[in-house]
C-alpha cells in the first residue's frame, strides 16, 4: 500500500521497545529466578555469605504499604470527594488542583528530605518502620487523589440528578449510587497506587533506613525490597550480591504484578454492579 | 427528629469531613513550600545568591556551592531521556491505535500500564547490567555518565508517554480517519494532518508530564550516572543530577553541619520547576483545573 512509510517506521519503532523491555525483564529473570526459592524468601540478608534472604523486607513491603494505604486511601478518597462532588469556591479548587498536581509530581526524593526533616530531625524519631510509613503515606495521597478523581468523574451526571430528584440528600447520593458505580474504575485505579508504592525507594532510604532488624517493630529500621535491590546494587559487598538484587527484583515484580493481576480481575469481578458498559 | 432533618445533620458533618481532608492536602503542599523556603532563605543570609545556583564549583566543606553541574545534569539528562522516548512512545501509540486491530487494544494498554507500574530500582539495576556495559564499549570512559542515565530514563517514561499518547489517540472520532480517506488522502497524510494534528495539545501535555518524571527520577539516575559533583564537558562523562547529589549529601551533610541547607536550595529548585509544569500544563489546557 501507497504512502504507508511513517506507519511502517512506527511499527519499527514499537518492535524496536518491545525488544528493550523483553530484555529488560528478561535479563532481571534470567539472573534472578534460580536464586529463588523459598529459603530464600524466608532468612534474613546476610553480608557475609550468599545465602541470606529477603523475608523481613518482604514483610516490612508489605506491611509498610498495607499502613501508608489505609491512612491514604480514606484521606484522598475524601479530598476527592469534595472535588468533584461537593465543590467549593473556585479559588479553592484552583489552590487545591495546584497543589495536588504539584504534590503529585515532586520527586520522591524531596518528599523524603521533607520528612527526614519533619520526622527524624524535628521530632526526634530513629530511621524506622513508623518514620518510612508516614514518608509513604505522603508520596501516595496525590496519588489516592487523582485516581479517585478521576473514577468519580467517570460517573454519569444523570445518575446524580436522578437520586437527588427522588430526594435523596448529597450524602445518600454519594453512598448509593456514586461511590458504587465508581467502584471499579476505584479498585483498579488503587491497584495503581499501591503497586507504585512498593515500588518506592527514594522516599526510604532516609527515613526508614537501609537495614533490618532481628525483631519487628514500628520503631525497628524497615528496609522494604525496592530500598534492598539498591542497596545491593550500589553498597553492599557481600558475595553474589549481584545475583541477590536481580532476586530481589523478581521478588519484587511478582509482588508488583500480583497486586495489579488481582485488583484489575476485582475491578472485572464488580462491573456487573456498573450499569453503563463502559469501554 | 424528623428522618429529614438527621440527614440534613449527618449531610452537614460528612461535608466538612470532605473539606477537611482537602483542606490538609493544600496544608501539606504549603509546609512543603514553606519548609523549603525558610531553609532555603537561611542559606542564602549567609552564604549569599551569586556563588550559589550560578556557580561552577560545588565543594560544601570548603564553603562552595555552585549548582550548576547539577542543573546542568538534570536538564542533560531530562532532554536525552525525552529526545529518545518520545518518538518510541508515539510510534506505540500509532501502532496500536492505527495498525493492530481496534479488539487488541483493551489488552495493549492493560500491557503498557503494567510496565508503567515496574519500580525504578529495577531500571536501575538494568542499567547498571546493560546499559552502562554498553556506554563503556562504545564511547569509552567508566560506562557511568549522563548518555547511561539518560538512555536508562528513557526507557523508564516510555510506557506512561505511551499509554497518554494512545489515551489521545484513541479520543480522534474514528470518523475523521475514515473521512480523510474517503477523500483519497494517504494513510501517512491521514495521520500527519489528521490524527497528530486534532491531539497536538494532549501530546504536548503527555511530553510535559515526561519531563516532570524524567527530572524526578532519583534512584535509577543515581545507580547509573557516576555521582561527581563536577561541572559535566561531554555526555559521556560521569556527572549528577538535583536528585541523585541530594540522596548523595543526605548522609555526608546531616542537619546541622555546615551546608546542609544547600539541600533545602536544590529540593527547592525541583520543587519551582514542577510548579511551573503545572502551570505550563494548565495553560496549554490539556487539563481541568478549577
Amino acid at each position: 500500500m501507497k504512502g504507508t512509510t511513517w506507519h511502517r517506521l512506527a511499527v519499527v519503532g514499537s518492535l524496536l521497545t518491545t525488544v528493550v523491555f523483553g530484555l529488560l525483564l528478561g535479563d532481571l529473570v534470567w539472573q534472578g529466578l534460580p536464586q529463588i526459592s523459598l529459603r530464600f524468601l524466608w532468612r534474613t540478608p546476610s553480608e557475609l555469605s550468599s545465602l541470606g534472604g529477603v523475608g523481613p523486607e518482604l514483610l516490612n513491603t508489605l506491611l509498610m504499604v498495607g499502613a501508608a494505604s489505609a491512612i491514604t486511601i480514606p484521606l484522598g478518597l475524601a479530598a476527592a470527594i469534595l472535588r468533584i462532588e461537593y465543590g467549593a469556591r473556585p479559588g479553592f479548587l484552583l489552590v487545591f488542583d495546584r497543589m495536588r498536581y504539584t504534590l503529585l509530581s515532586l520527586p520522591t526524593i524531596v518528599i523524603g528530605l521533607m520528612v527526614f526533616e519533619w520526622v527524624i530531625v524535628g521530632m526526634r524519631w530513629p530511621l524506622s518502620v513508623g518514620a518510612g510509613v508516614i514518608a509513604l503515606a505522603v508520596v501516595n495521597w496525590p496519588f489516592v487523589v487523582d485516581v479517585s478523581v478521576a473514577a468519580l468523574s467517570g460517573v454519569p451526571d444523570s445518575f446524580r440528578e436522578a437520586s437527588l430528584a427522588l430526594g435523596a440528600t448529597k450524602y445518600l447520593t454519594l453512598l448509593r449510587v456514586v461511590l458504587p458505580s465508581a467502584l471499579p474504575a476505584l479498585v483498579s485505579g488503587l491497584g495503581m497506587a499501591i503497586a507504585r508504592l512498593m515500588g518506592e525507594s527514594a522516599v526510604l532510604i532516609f527515613t526508614a533506613g537501609i537495614n533490618v532488624s532481628q525483631h519487628w517493630g514500628w520503631s525497628a529500621p524497615g528496609e522494604t525490597l525496592a530500598v534492598h535491590l539498591w542497596y545491593l546494587r550500589t553498597e553492599s559487598v557481600a558475595p553474589h550480591a549481584d545475583a541477590q538484587a536481580a532476586a530481589t527484583g523478581v521478588v519484587l515484580l511478582l509482588l508488583v504484578g500480583l497486586v495489579l493481576y488481582l485488583t484489575q480481575k476485582l475491578a472485572h469481578w464488580l462491573k456487573p454492579m456498573d450499569a453503563l458498559k463502559k469501554i | 427528629m424528623t428522618v429529614h432533618q438527621k440527614n440534613l445533620r449527618t449531610e452537614r458533618v460528612q461535608h466538612g469531613l470532605f473539606l477537611t481532608a482537602a483542606a490538609l492536602l493544600i496544608a501539606l503542599g504549603f509546609a512543603f513550600w514553606g519548609t523549603l523556603g525558610w531553609g532555603a532563605l537561611q542559606f542564602f543570609l549567609r552564604h549569599g545568591l551569586n556563588r550559589t545556583i550560578l556557580g561552577l564549583q560545588y565543594h560544601p566543606i570548603k564553603g562552595q556551592f555552585g549548582l550548576l553541574p547539577f542543573i546542568a545534569g538534570s536538564l542533560a539528562v531530562t532532554l536525552i531521556a525525552v529526545i529518545l522516548a518520545y518518538p518510541l512512545a508515539l510510534s506505540v501509540a500509532i501502532t496500536a491505535t492505527m495498525v493492530l486491530p481496534r479488539r487488541w487494544l483493551p489488552k495493549i494498554r492493560q500491557a503498557v500500564g503494567s510496565l508503567a507500574a515496574i519500580p525504578s530500582v529495577i531500571f536501575g539495576w538494568w542499567g547498571l547490567a546493560m546499559v552502562v556495559p554498553l556506554v563503556r564499549n562504545l564511547g569509552g570512559g567508566s560506562g557511568f555518565s549522563l548518555a547511561a542515565a539518560g538512555m536508562v530514563l528513557a526507557v523508564m517514561i516510555i510506557p506512561t508517554l505511551s499509554l497518554l499518547a494512545i489515551h489521545a489517540a484513541m479520543r480522534v472520532p474514528e470518523r475523521w480517519v475514515e473521512g480523510s480517506l474517503a477523500l483519497g488522502a494517504t494513510p501517512d497524510q491521514t495521520l500527519g494532518r489528521v490524527v497528530l494534528q486534532s491531539i497536538r495539545a494532549p501530546l504536548a501535555e503527555a511530553g510535559i508530564v515526561a519531563v516532570g518524571r524524567a527530572l524526578g527520577e532519583t534512584m535509577a539516575v543515581q545507580m547509573v550516572i557516576g555521582g561527581q559533583p563536577f561541572f559535566p564537558h561531554s555526555l559521556l562523562a560521569p556527572g549528577a543530577t538535583l536528585t541523585s547529589e541530594i540522596l548523595n549529601d543526605i548522609g555526608l551533610l546531616p542537619p546541622g553541619a555546615f551546608g546542609h541547607r544547600v539541600l533545602d536550595v536544590m529540593a527547592l529548585l525541583l520543587l519551582v520547576a514542577m510548579y511551573g509544569l503545572v502551570l505550563l500544563v494548565e495553560r496549554i489546557g490539556g487539563r481541568e483545573v478549577g
